[in-house]
């Protein structure tokens, strides 16, 4: 277990590493000429060029210039944007509660939607219900997101006039307490809507498949030539079994909740991280667009370590191999 | 070879039995035709800029309407068949081709070589692939062929796995071990053994990356970052997203067409692995 756990953690941090180094090998890369964007576009002054080469490092051997990357990194300093110059940190961290609130509860709810129609599906294999479910949720994993929630604007803000299609709050009206949480609820529901019906299939499958698996084990087979009650097998022995891969599934999705939501964010206009990478797109604001890029790796990196980590605590048989 | 013929021929056989990649080949061959046959089937030329602006479905002889610059929605959308398949098969090509070179290197030298590159595989596995290709095409354009290849150059890890695993178990069966017996060459047995008895999972996980590739085709358009010179369906959407209230055909439509394509290929992917996995359990393939 202690030697597991070691592996996992080095090859979190030489995948760290690895996100810095294409990172760095990217900008370097790309065309483009950065001392000539800094003196603009009519300035061709050598003596300038040459203080800001030699301001900037770009002269210094590659290593050289990458150790400077590194420890500006590794210090969290994520760099400034070429066209607001504020620091990409302030930035990200601005936009990131938004994005959480949105992500984490669609989440949350598809989790435990898919969950319970996968089980429902399982137990009942073949029923109208399972087909149903089961074709349905096959379509929703070949659309598009975005498509999808501008069919739900489509629908449900401009047919019906149920939901507002963008935002995050009413800026019209100035609401407190317990109304502004009703407004940022109203306003929720599309975007999180979209998101749990895209989400919905993986944990579907993923619950079926191996509900249907742990059911046809051995054990259960014996379990009930002992004449257990039917309930009592499921809910002590095959349920506890036929989770844990929806454990790792969610763990994994949470490590992937910015990257997510942020097409559907852009859709829906809602002030998250989506927006920042969409505006930084077209304002081909490169550092900041990179520094998004580190964030989200990061995150995903060190989530799937502690993903791995919380497993080997549920699971036995993963802790004393 | 002649085993990786026979497993072919057989593979032929009863793929005719499994009805999701029946449907699959059929409706994928359709496609095709259409592709094909687009001069014949479009109603007019899908780049021309007509004078019907943002025509409705069935007026002035426009079956799907027309956008803001009245092209013919219909028109582009068969128009439109072409650019997805392109990025499905070239950046599927690359991939798998990645894929198999790297993971049965890897699992079938084994020792060291494999330790390396198996660990290469499992960090470029946690890399958010999408937002790679998303920050590679913002950065070096946004060209359709750019989108290709960078598709192709960060999606081939699952590849990799998928064929390590099968050169692991391949290298210890007989007939390799004979080929070995009879001094042919690593480079030999692993492109004349390993490669051709191994590549059916590879080839059934490709047909599911042509599909995740023409959604992220898709998705990258939706961003801005598609070719604005071609005509592709992720375009179409996001040029719709500004007239969503007054001329919903324009995303509708080419979003419809995606998700029967994506669905398409989910078929023949789900029919192959039924097909050439005898320990597929429905469902559990991601």
């Amino acid at each position: 277990m202690k030697r597991y756990l070691f592996r996992r953690i080095l090859s979190g941090i030489l995948t760290i590493l690895v996100v810095l180094g294409i990172n760095f090998v990217i900008i370097k890369a790309a065309p483009g000429d950065p001392i000539r964007t800094l003196m603009g576009p009519e300035n061709d002054d050598p003596v300038l060029r040459a203080a800001l080469t030699e301001k900037w490092g770009l002269d210094d051997p590659p290593l050289q210039q990458f150790a400077a990357y590194l420890t500006n990194a590794l210090q969290g300093d994520l760099g400034t944007s070429i066209i607001y110059n504020r620091s990409v940190n302030d930035m990200i961290w601005e936009k990131v509660g938004a994005t959480v609130l949105l992500g984490f509860s669609s989440a949350l709810l598809s989790l435990l939607i898919g969950t319970a129609l996968g089980i429902v599906a399982a137990k009942r294999e073949g029923s109208a219900l399972d087909v149903l479910s089961s074709n349905i949720s096959y379509t929703l994993n070949a659309m598009p997101s975005f498509w999808l929630g501008l069919m739900l604007i489509i629908l449900f803000a401009t047919q019906l006039k149920l939901f507002p299609s963008y935002g995050m709050t009413n800026a019209r009206a100035d609401y407190q307490g317990f109304a502004y949480v009703l407004d940022v609820l109203h306003h929720m529901f599309l975007p999180a809507l979209t998101l749990i019906l895209v989400s919905i299939p993986q944990y579907f499958r993923i619950a079926k498949s191996s509900v249907l698996q742990v059911s046809n084990e051995d054990f259960i087979v014996a379990l009930r030539a002992t004449g257990m009650p039917e309930k009592k097998i499921f809910n002590k022995y095959i349920f506890r079994n036929a989770i844990l891969p929806t454990i790792t599934i969610f763990g994994i999705s949470m490590a992937y909740l910015i990257t997510g939501v942020s097409l559907i964010e852009i859709v829906f206009a809602w002030p998250g991280m989506g927006r920042l990478v969409l505006t930084a797109i077209t304002q081909r604001d490169y550092p900041t667009l990179q520094g998004i890029y580190l964030v989200m790796s990061v995150s995903v990196a060190v989530m799937t370590l502690v993903v791995d980590i919380v497993y080997t605590l549920f699971d036995p048989r993963i802790r004393f191999n | 070879m002649s085993v990786f013929l026979a497993k072919a021929r057989h593979g032929i056989a009863s793929a005719l039995k499994d009805t999701q990649l029946r449907i699959g080949v059929i409706a994928i061959l359709v496609l095709i035709l259409v592709m094909i046959f687009r001069p014949v089937l479009m109603t007019v030329d899908p780049y021309y800029y007509g004078p019907d602006i943002l025509a409705a479905p069935g007026e002035n002889g426009h079956i799907l309407g027309t956008n803001k610059l009245g092209q013919d929605i219909y028109s582009m959308l068969i128009e439109g068949i072409m650019v997805s398949l392109q990025v499905a098969v070239i950046s599927a090509m690359i991939s798998g081709i990645l894929g198999v070179l790297i993971g049965g290197i890897s699992g079938y030298f084994g020792g060291k070589v494999d330790t390396v590159v198996s660990e290469i595989i499992n960090i470029f596995m946690m890399l958010p692939t999408f937002f790679l290709i998303l920050l590679i095409i913002a950065l070096f354009g946004n060209s359709i062929l750019n989108v290709m290849v960078v598709i192709g150059l960060t999606t081939w890890p699952s590849n990799a796995k998928l064929m390590r695993a099968q050169a692991l178990s391949l290298r210890e069966r007989t007939f390799v071990k004979s080929a070995i017996a009879m001094g042919e060459t690593k480079i030999q047995i692993l492109l004349k053994y390993i490669i051709p008895n191994g590549i059916f999972p590879v080839v059934a996980n490709t047909t599911m990356g042509m599909a995740w590739a023409i959604l992220t085709e898709a998705s990258l358009s939706f961003l801005g970052l598609g070719d604005p010179n071609v005509i592709s369906w992720g375009q179409m959407i996001y040029d719709g997203k500004a007239y969503l209230t007054s001329a919903w055909w324009i995303s509708t439509f080419a979003g419809l067409a995606i998700v029967l394509t994506v669905i398409i290929f989910y078929f023949l992917g789900d029919g192959l692995n039924h097909v050439l996995n005898p320990k597929y359990v429905a469902g559990r393939n991601k």
